[in-house]
């Protein structure tokens, strides 16, 4: 059973600036699919179309063409969006709010039930390691914490799926190893995660399968059994698969 | 309806936060200071200039607040892509929208509300007794509600804070002259002139009819005018929002 | 797009919105236009006032200006040489064009082209009291205002100030009137009574602006009622 497909998924971003319309091809005919239970991680160069694909599962972006499915729903659709969990690439949370501000919103948002609402959030702070800052405003929380903050968010409200974008790009040795044990207890829970990154090294260490993404079409899935053991089988299976597409030439030595 | 709370919720708390009400409280202050000032000059008509002047002042800072907020309500989300996380939680982005508008209206009603309280005991320190207070804040508080479902449309439809701003402006000068507008219409030759003009008639918000400031020392208003009042004024708002939410809906992110 | 529920809302809302709206203009109080403004300098201030949704707001600053022409001029609008008052019809009626309900603009604006000055226009202050009749006819104190200056047309003093007299009692009798009716007693000797209104005058806290002329007129007419009272007096 997937928790997760992308069939035949085209998306085609047109800008418009004086009359001349430009199209830019973000993916094209994407199929992709996420089993329930397993780390699925998606790999990819910049702008090699991981954020557009989550976009999309997320309903933030529509496809042009093909075919969204997530936990069992086409999508868009809102009452999905109750079962997953995300954390984007950076944390776009509320300055303005304390900590626990943020998470009481993000709880009731994802309709936690009012009773023991505020139980799940301090839980949730403690959690994350943030219980001596929650009252303090996000402006005044560090990188990190804003990061830690965003994936509480994210599990708050106890999601079958659990989607992070870049979650480790940015962050300190320490903080990715947390991640790193996060992921893995989420695994141990059975939930699902769907998580992009380019940093090959964490990807191998988490995921039971991935997806390298390459100009928007998934150039390869691999399975933890053709990289455990095999030191570089997934760099060179990476560098084999992609093209660079942000117009940047290699370093010439 | 428990997403609407939240997100009403939270905006209002921002603005407090961000200190709107307090510019907004310090004007009026002042204003009304200056009220005082020259009520002195105004013989036996001292409590009706500090009535007028007051009255004038709490709609003017309220109007300006309440556009000032409005404009980068959704924009400014946008742009820090808080928005992201609100719309990948169960909301729907009609409920997102309106409990950001209630929320920015809350913020402002309460600052007018404030600047009332202060005017009123000013009136009582002058000995004013007579009626009507209450429905001439009222509408002020109506104008000030459609001027900001109509600013909060013209920042989605136009993506610019200064451009929606100016709009805004536009509409709220043209909603003192509607009457005149539709005069100028039934003089107009050109069936085209004549359609352009009711149209920007109807569409501006009727001010003009809605002032019951301008119309208190008449005590000409009656039950069945404010219960008028009061279903036009929230079917204008509801109208703006309805099409803010349609030009919302198809927003990718 | 993904529903077209919000457009099937927008029109629902725009339809009851537009018949709201009508509903409501024929129940709105109509205020004259502001072509019926008098044509005064101040034209461009009221119109831009008024425009912006400031009418009772522009209607108290012509009020202020007013007072101000009353008390000695308006720098901006000099009257023709030899007529102290010239402007006070035009800027009377600036006034209670702006608000039609400014009671005590009429009031005054009557006061002072009826009674006020060596130059006096009773017909000008009786047009702009039935003016203000026509918005309010219940209006008391402008019926007075109009049989009283009728009285003084016929030169029938006494029953001019018998009808002021009887208006002192309204709450909204200006000053002005007040002072206008200290100065006819004064003029026919009955000493008591002006006193009386300049005593009034001064005890309201509300007329700080008047308290200083109130003290010098008290003063003077004291001084008048004692010379009346000596044997010399007496005998005139």
């Amino acid at each position: 059973m997937n928790a997760l497909s992308l069939r035949g998924v085209r998306k085609v971003y047109r800008r418009s600036h004086l009359g001349r319309v430009t199209e830019t091809v973000g993916l094209d005919a994407l199929d992709v699919e996420v089993r329930r239970g397993e780390v699925f991680g998606l790999l990819g160069l910049n702008g090699s179309g991981k954020t557009t694909t989550i976009k999309l599962v997320m309903g933030l972006h529509l496809p042009t063409d093909g075919a969204v499915e997530v936990l069992g729903r086409p999508v868009p659709d809102v009452e999905v969006l109750a079962r997953i969990g995300y954390t984007p690439e950076s944390a776009y949370l509320n300055r303005a709010l304390t900590g626990r501000e943020n998470l009481r919103l993000f709880a009731a948002l994802s309709r936690v039930p009012a009773r023991g609402r505020e139980t799940r959030v301090a839980e949730m702070l403690e959690r994350v390691g943030l219980s001596r800052a929650m009252d303090k405003r996000l402006s005044e929380y560090s990188k990190g914490m804003l990061q830690r903050a965003s994936l509480a968010q994210a599990l708050i409200h106890d999601p079958e799926l659990v989607i992070l974008d870049e979650p480790v790009t940015g962050l300190d040795p320490l903080a990715i190893k947390e991640v790193r044990t996060l992921i893995l207890w989420l695994k141990e829970r059975g939930k699902t995660v769907l998580f992009s990154s380019h940093d090959i090294s964490e990807v191998e260490r988490v995921c039971d399968r991935i997806g390298i993404l390459s100009a928007g079409r998934l150039a390869k899935t691999m399975t933890q059994d053709e990289w455990r053991g095999r030191p570089d089988a997934l760099e060179d299976a990476f560098a084999a698969s992609v093209a660079r597409t942000d117009g940047v030439g290699e370093i010439k030595l | 309806m428990g997403a609407i709370l939240a997100v009403f919720d939270y905006t209002l708390r921002e603005h407090v936060r961000r200190r709107a009400w307090l510019s907004t409280a310090l004007f009026g202050l002042v204003l009304i200071a200056g009220g005082l000032v020259t009520s002195v000059l105004a013989a036996d008509q001292r409590a009706r200039m500090m009535l007028d002047l007051g009255l004038a002042a709490i709609e003017a800072i309220g109007l300006v607040t309440a556009v000032f907020l409005t404009v980068g309500l959704v924009l400014s989300e946008i742009e820090s892509r808080a928005v992201f996380l609100i719309l990948t939680h169960p909301v729907p982005r009609w409920q997102y929208l309106f409990g950001r508008w209630l929320g920015t209206l809350a913020a402002v009603a309460l600052g007018m509300a404030g600047m009332a309280l202060l005017h009123l005991a000013l009136l009582a320190a002058l000995g004013w007794s007579a009626g009507g207070y209450g429905l001439a804040w009222s509408c002020s508080l109506g104008s000030v509600a459609m001027m900001s479902a109509l600013s909060l449309l013209l920042s989605l439809a136009l993506t610019s804070e200064a451009a929606a701003m100016a709009f805004a402006g536009f509409f709220w000068l043209l909603g003192h002259f509607t009457a005149e507008m539709s005069f100028v219409a039934d003089r107009s030759g050109s069936p085209f002139l004549r359609g352009l003009i009711l149209v920007f008639a109807r569409a501006a918000p009727d001010f003009a009819r809605l002032d019951y400031r301008d119309a208190l020392h008449g005590g000409a208003a009656g039950g069945a005018w404010a219960a008028w009042a009061a279903v036009y004024a929230l079917a204008y708002c509801a109208a703006c929002l309805a099409l803010a939410v349609q030009l919302f809906e198809q927003k990718e992110f | 797009m993904r529903t077209t529920a919000p457009l099937a809302a927008f029109v629902l809302a725009a339809g009851i919105a537009l018949a709201a709206g009508g509903r409501l203009a024929s129940l709105s109080p109509r205020l004259p236009p502001l072509s019926d403004l008098p044509d005064t300098p101040y034209i461009g201030q009221d119109a831009a006032l008024a425009a912006a949704g400031f009418r009772a707001a522009a209607a108290d600053v012509a009020w202020i200006q007013l007072l101000e022409y009353a008390a000695g001029g308006l720098p901006r609008w000099p009257n023709p040489p030899g007529r102290p008052y010239a402007h006070a019809e035009a800027l009377s009626r600036r006034v209670v064009r702006l608000d039609p309900y400014f009671h005590g603009a009429y009031l005054y604006g009557a006061g002072l082209l009826g009674w006020f000055g060596a130059e006096k226009h009773p017909d000008q202050a009786v047009a702009l009291l039935q003016e203000g009749l026509r918005r309010d006819p219940g209006q008391r104190l402008y019926s007075l205002y109009i049989v009283a200056l009728a009285y003084q047309k016929k030169g029938d003093v006494s029953r001019e100030i018998a009808i002021l007299e009887s208006a002192l009692d309204d709450p909204r009798t200006p000053t002005l009137m007040k002072e206008i009716l200290a100065n006819l007693f004064k003029s026919r000797r009955e000493y008591a009574k002006a006193l009386a209104l300049w005593r009034a005058i001064l005890d309201d806290p509300a007329q700080a602006s008047q308290h200083s002329r109130a003290r010098g007129q008290i003063r003077e007419i004291t001084a008048l009622e004692r010379a009346a009272a000596s044997p010399a007096g007496r005998r005139q």
